[in-house]
């Protein structure tokens, strides 16, 4: 289907390390349709993240494909693969997201660096960083390092790298997971903003209650999809 | 936001480690530009008393070793094992002008000094020398005493004055006009004289000697060694022999300046390293926001670069600080021995430029592994890592 942003096949992932095999991931197939705001939930332990990071290229699966916006990721070579999460791709992860001695700008400006569709030029970068934080409500903190942001605000910092280039969509990994309610309302209130400018989304998450407003709700369990619930009921 | 921002805030983060890792590259590079300046600054002082020395060929007994021949330079007391009779040989050769010297070491107020023994007249058009005050010899068996323009200005002696060699009285009956070179700092008595008092009759160290066509050196070298069981050298080879002896003491002076340079390289790895492993999730996060592997790669390789362009500049400007500063007191001893002119660190602005530059390949070599080790650091091995 042409309007599929993401596609897996047969996705599986086995960590090896010495004789050990774990079966992190096993023929996972998904399609994820562009502009959606989709949840993957699932026990902790049972793959969601490791099925991130083979969405987003960072690392190769064993078995399968994942298909980004009609490209198979497994045919690209480093440089190639870095392009596209620079271009396409806007990560956000559960901690310690920010590189700690950039102020919150020079963390948004530092992705712009490595991107083709990011502003050039020392000034450009700057107004965008700061069009950046003024969306997740910080502009104000533009000069503040990692240090002096509070969870909550370096995860918004973090949304707004993400965006820096403006990519089409948006992986995070428990993005609001060692926030309090209040922090988190926050940083749920800048995605659904997001959403509605017609990002992609894909969240991995334990809360029920963001689960509830998703479109779509991929459920992980042993390394494998266990369940799909679309948004009107109809399970797979 | 560009890479060397990128770099520089790494390295401001780190401050104190930063300062320490630099002082090894600073270090070792200041040993480094010191020794090649002073090692510079001799050449060019040896280069210059050669230049002075007037003598196009040396004639010196055949059992001379290099250090021997060095003297002759520096104005050390040379053993007196030549046969007067050689002298007459060599003068009877055509084209060849020669003059003996008998160079012994005696002491003015107990101040160690070369006290040279010469044939008068020959001497004073070999050496183009001029009086500057009293009288030149008058014969060669006139007992007194000439001397260097260095000697009479160190010892505030004049005409009407005396010295005392092997406890004989001598009148200093004249002052030589400065040449700059050795010739400045002995005391000068005609051969005969000199031959006497310390007890070499018959007797001379070397001969010098000057040829009336430079081209033809070797002919003239082949001739006096036809002549005389004697070993010949042009003062070339000679110079070429003094340089090389230099030349082995400035390499093990710079060997051990290399080895602190290797050390300092291996602080820069360690520092390197440590860094990648503080940074793993940092590089998983560029990796993440779209850096390649050959992009983190660069970002380390400046960083140990960084410490090899600071490390130079800072370490060339402290070694020659030292060599300009610390000249007089560290060439003491070779000062001694070159009263003609007191010798001065040089330093060329190759030497500089050449400091840094190696400096830069240390730090960027030292640099290549961890680089690379980061930049093989998986993305997810990084994110994962906290
Ligand atoms: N680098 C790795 N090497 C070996 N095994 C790994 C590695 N990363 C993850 N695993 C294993 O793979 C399985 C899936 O891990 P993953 O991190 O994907 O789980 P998760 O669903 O994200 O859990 P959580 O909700 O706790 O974050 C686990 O059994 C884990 O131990
Ligand atoms: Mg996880």
């Amino acid at each position: 289907m042409n309007n599929m942003i993401i596609q897996t096949h047969s996705l599986s992932k086995t960590y090896s390390s010495g004789k050990l095999e774990t079966p992190a991931l096993q023929g996972i197939s998904m399609d994820v349709p562009a502009g959606s705001f989709s949840c993957i939930i699932g026990p902790s332990g049972h793959g969601k993240s490791t099925l991130m990071h083979l969405i987003g290229g960072l690392d190769r699966a064993t078995f399968g494909d994942v298909i980004i916006d009609g490209v198979k990721i497994a045919g690209l070579n480093d440089s190639e693969l870095s392009d596209l999460r620079a271009s396409k791709l806007g990560f956000v992860f559960q901690f310690f997201n920010l590189l700690k001695n950039l102020t919150a700008a020079e963390n948004i400006e530092t992705a712009m660096m490595f991107s083709a569709n990011a502003p050039k030029g020392a000034k450009a970068q700057r107004v965008r960083a700061l069009e950046l934080l003024a969306m997740v409500g910080l502009e104000e903190k533009a000069d503040a390092k990692p240090s002096e942001l509070s969870g909550g605000q370096q995860q918004r910092v973090s949304i707004a790298r993400a965006l820096a280039n403006d990519p089409d969509i948006l992986l995070m990994d428990e993005p609001t997971g060692n926030l309090d309610s209040q922090s988190e309302k926050e940083v749920l209130d800048q995605l659904f903003k997001i959403h509605k400018d017609g990002k992609t989304i894909v969240i991995v998450t334990h809360s029920s209650e963001l689960a509830a407003q998703a479109e779509i709700v991929y459920e992980i369990k042993d390394g494998r999809l266990n369940d799909v619930i679309r948004k009107g009921g109809t399970n797979e | 936001m560009n890479m060397f921002t990128l770099v520089l805030r790494n390295i401001s983060r780190r401050k104190g480690r930063f300062i320490f890792t630099l002082l090894g590259i600073v270090i070792g590079m200041a040993a480094f530009v010191a020794l090649l300046s002073l090692g510079g600054g001799m050449r060019a002082e040896i280069n210059d008393q050669a230049r002075a020395m007037g003598a196009n060929i040396i004639v010196t007994p055949a059992d001379w070793c290099t250090f021997d021949q060095i003297s002759i330079f520096t104005g050390e007391s040379l053993p007196a094992s030549l046969q007067e009779e050689v002298l007459d040989q060599v003068r009877e050769l055509d084209g060849i002008f020669a003059v003996p010297y008998l160079t012994q070491m005696s002491a003015i107020q107990n101040v160690p000094v070369a006290v040279i023994g010469i044939d008068p007249e020959p001497m004073k058009e070999f050496s183009r020398w001029e009086i500057a005050d009293g009288q030149y010899f008058e014969s060669s068996e006139q007992h007194g005493a000439v001397l260097g323009a260095a000697t009479a200005e160190t010892f505030d002696l004049g005409v009407g004055d005396e010295v005392r060699f092997r406890g004989e009285v001598f009148p200093v009956i004249g002052v030589l006009e400065s040449v700059g070179s050795i010739d400045d700092i002995a005391v000068y008595l005609p051969l005969p004289v000199a031959q006497v008092a310390f007890e070499q009759e018959g007797f001379i160290s070397y001969i010098g000697v000057q040829v009336e066509h430079l081209d033809q050196t070797d002919a003239y070298v082949a001739a006096i060694l036809d002549v005389a069981n004697v070993a010949v050298n042009t003062n070339d080879q000679l110079l070429e022999t003094v340089m090389g002896m230099l030349g082995s003491i400035e390499v093990t002076l710079q060997a051990i300046a290399g080895i602190s340079l290797i050390a300092a390289a291996f602080g820069i790895i360690n520092t390197m390293m440590t860094a990648i492993y503080e940074r793993r999730r940092e590089i998983g996060i560029l990796r993440s926001i779209g850096s390649t592997r050959a992009d983190i790669f660069k970002i380390f390789l400046l960083e140990s670069g960084l410490y090899g362009l600071l490390g130079g500049i800072l370490g060339s400007v402290v070694g020659v600080l030292i060599s300009v500063f610390a000249a007089p007191t560290l060439l003491a001893s070779f000062d001694q021995m070159m009263k003609g002119a007191s010798p001065e660190a040089s330093i060329e602005p190759m030497t500089f430029v050449f400091a840094i530059v190696f400096a830069i390949v240390i730090a960027v070599a030292s640099g290549i592994y961890p680089a690379w080790k980061a930049a093989g650091l998986s993305p997810v091995e990084a994110i994962s890592y906290e």
